[in-house]
């Protein structure tokens, strides 16, 4: 028998609550008849129902979604590549830029991301024509730019820990470079990229910074929606939204878990 | 009972007109500034267990990786089976490897490793399958071919591994410290199937060890070497026998190295003046100049206990016993001279224990016959 150490005990309780309670009191007032955020008068779900017809925010909610999907893929791709290049290919020439590069986005604050890419959009409009005004095109390069980092973090790692040998062995039994890439490295960096695409689309999900920068009138993403309506005071319809969201963000955190987990 | 295949009256590698399967021309590689194949020339004949023996870092891995076409030499040429591959890439080369972490795919079953290499030379269905039975079959593994690597033991590992670079027929397998992961026990039954299974097939072997027990039990031929380059290639036999330097001689086994100057020959023999003051008397068939500064190497268990002393003293050393290590089997007993000579002597022991003649602390003399090491100049 484990003897319990109640200081420990308490400590751990405590950090739960503190990570969880504002997350579980959110999904609890999602089920509160009441109008008034902070009166509990009943079990309900028709703040859930007034959301299916609230056209404003399921717009918004449906640009996220469709800006995060896109993101994902192409940051998976553009990480992926860049983590083989430094992980496989040795000190070629402009390594220690491409990783600065990679770096960059990392610590940079979002604020500065944002306005410096709102510098570039406009300045690019004014030269060549494009982007033809901002929205979904530009919010997505946007989240690629600093998505694309992080999926090479977690490719990159996930590549370095995998035995060379056995992608000479694959060469060594006669599989040409592209066979071996895509029957033994894709399928053992597997789990990393679904866990990179993951990454991306849930930081893309939730983005209120950059793309506030970057997004322009007709672009409305879900962050934008909920941080200008709460300006106004909370409505329930909000904390319905926002379960739903946490419910798809903890789906994704446990998928990712777990094919990280597999081997 | 299996029985042996004949022995040839010469071995292929003596045989003025056998030709070599693998032909390595003055292999050089680089890396940056260092070279871990230096200048390497070797032959090696077809159904040869041929291995490589060195310490860490004496470049016999990387001459194993250019054999297996996984790194390109700086300069030299490899001659595979009458064929220049020395730009072929590995995966056009007849020549399959096994690694040392054996490499098996973690997301395949054991007959999909094996299926691998069949599939990419895009063989019929039915003859991969056939393959691949008689490979679980050859390597008793059948019971294992639908399990993944992580759920095998070491020793299951190493024969999937085995079974997957032999399906292919290879023409030369490389097997890179085949035995290294498995424990003792194992390593010694392995030791003994995997010369079993080479005679059985017939297939060249080329294995890199630093074990140089591994490498006596199973080399048809050993080819030790340091800082890139080959000191000595010879039957296990004959490198332990008849050492060609210093290097070796003191590589392989233990060895006493008394030093001295040679004062005259007889015949086949030469006369040796001792550092440790005593005339040496031993064959060599080299042309020494008298005056040239040698090195006599026996080998611990080729020294005898003088029975009958005086005579002429020559071969002959004088001493106290100042360590014995029982083995068992044998004992080891360190002599050290009245000049401070450290001689090192092995008996067999044939009386128990507690009836040996020698004890510690006790004078003794011990000799050798001109017949039992070896004359070496460097």
């Amino acid at each position: 028998m484990k003897r319990r150490s109640w200081p420990l005990l308490s400590i751990l309780v405590f950090g739960y609550a503190f990570l969880y309670v504002p997350i579980l009191l959110l999904i609890l007032y999602s089920f509160n008849e009441s109008r008034l955020v902070t009166v509990w008068s009943g079990f309900s779900l028709k703040w859930y129902g007034e959301l299916l017809h609230n056209r404003q925010l399921l717009d918004a909610a449906w640009l996220s979604v469709r800006i995060a999907a896109l993101n994902a893929s192409v940051a998976v791709v553009l990480g992926t590549l860049a983590a083989n290049a430094l992980v496989r290919h040795g000190r070629f020439r402009g390594r220690t830029g491409l990783e600065l590069l990679l770096t960059a986005p990392l610590v940079m604050p979002d604020v500065i991301i944002g306005l410096s890419l709102l510098l570039l959009f406009v300045t690019l409009q004014q030269t060549v024509g494009w982007p033809d005004g901002r929205g979904f095109s530009t919010i997505t390069i946007a989240h690629i730019t600093f998505s694309l980092a992080y999926v090479a973090v977690v490719v990159r790692s996930r590549l370095a820990r995998m035995d060379v040998s056995l992608e000479e062995a694959a060469m060594d039994l006669g599989a040409r470079p592209l066979t071996v890439y895509l029957r033994i490295t894709l399928p053992l960096i597997a789990p990393a990229l679904l866990s990179g695409w993951l990454l991306a689309f849930t930081l893309s999900l939730d983005d209120l910074v950059i793309a506030s920068f970057v997004s322009g009138p007709g672009a409305t993403t879900l962050p934008m929606v909920i941080y200008s309506s709460v300006r106004m005071g909370v409505s329930p319809q909000i904390n319905a939204l926002a379960t739903l969201v946490v419910a798809l963000v903890a789906v994704a955190v446990v998928i990712a878990g777990l094919s990280m987990r597999r081997r | 009972m299996s029985s042996l295949p004949d022995r040839r009256l010469l071995e292929s590698w003596q045989d003025p007109k056998a030709a070599p399967y693998v032909r390595i021309e003055r292999l050089t590689k680089k890396f940056g500034d260092v070279y871990a194949v230096d200048d390497v020339s070797l032959n090696i004949f077809q159904g040869e267990f041929f291995s490589l023996l060195g310490s860490s870092g004496c470049g016999k891995s990387t001459l194993l990786r250019l054999l297996a076409g996984l790194e390109y030499p700086t300069s030299g040429r490899i001659h595979i089976d009458g064929v220049d591959v020395t730009d072929v890439p590995p995966y056009s080369r007849p020549v399959n490897m096994m690694f040392q972490s054996y490499a098996l795919f973690p997301h395949m079953t054991v007959e999909q490793n094996i299926d691998f290499g069949l599939r990419q030379d895009r063989l019929p269905r039915r003859e991969r399958a056939e393959r691949i039975g008689e490979m679980l079959d050859l390597l008793k593994i059948t019971p294992l071919r639908k399990r993944r690597p992580d759920q095998l033991s070491g020793g299951q590992r190493q024969r999937v591994a085995l079974a997957r670079s032999l399906a292919k027929h290879p023409k030369l397998l490389l097997l890179d410290e085949p035995l290294g992961a498995l424990d003792k026990r194992l390593r010694e039954n392995t030791q003994f199937e995997l010369v079993n299974l080479q005679e059985r097939l017939g297939t060249t072997f080329v294995t890199v060890t630093h074990d140089q027990e591994e490498a006596m039990t199973m080399s048809s031929r050993i080819a030790i070497m340091e800082a890139g380059q080959i000191m000595q290639i010879d039957t296990p036999t004959a490198i332990y026998e008849f050492p060609n330097c210093r290097f070796v001689a003191e590589f392989i086994g233990s060895v006493n190295l008394f030093e001295g100057k040679i004062v005259e020959r007889q015949g086949d023999q030469v006369l040796i003046e001792a550092q440790f003051g005593g005339l040496m008397r031993m064959r060599s068939f080299q042309p020494h100049a008298i005056g040239t500064p040698v090195m006599v190497a026996i080998r611990p268990e080729k020294m005898r206990l003088c029975e009958t002393p005086g005579g002429d003293g020559v071969n002959r050393l004088q001493g106290i016993v100042e360590d014995i290590a029982y083995l068992g089997d044998v004992s080891i007993y360190r002599i050290r001279t009245g000049s401070g000579l450290l001689a090192e002597m092995t008996l067999t022991n044939i009386q128990p224990r507690t009836e040996q003649a020698l004890t510690w602390e006790q004078e003794a003399v011990i000799e050798w016959s001109p017949t039992s090491g070896v004359v070496l100049t460097e």
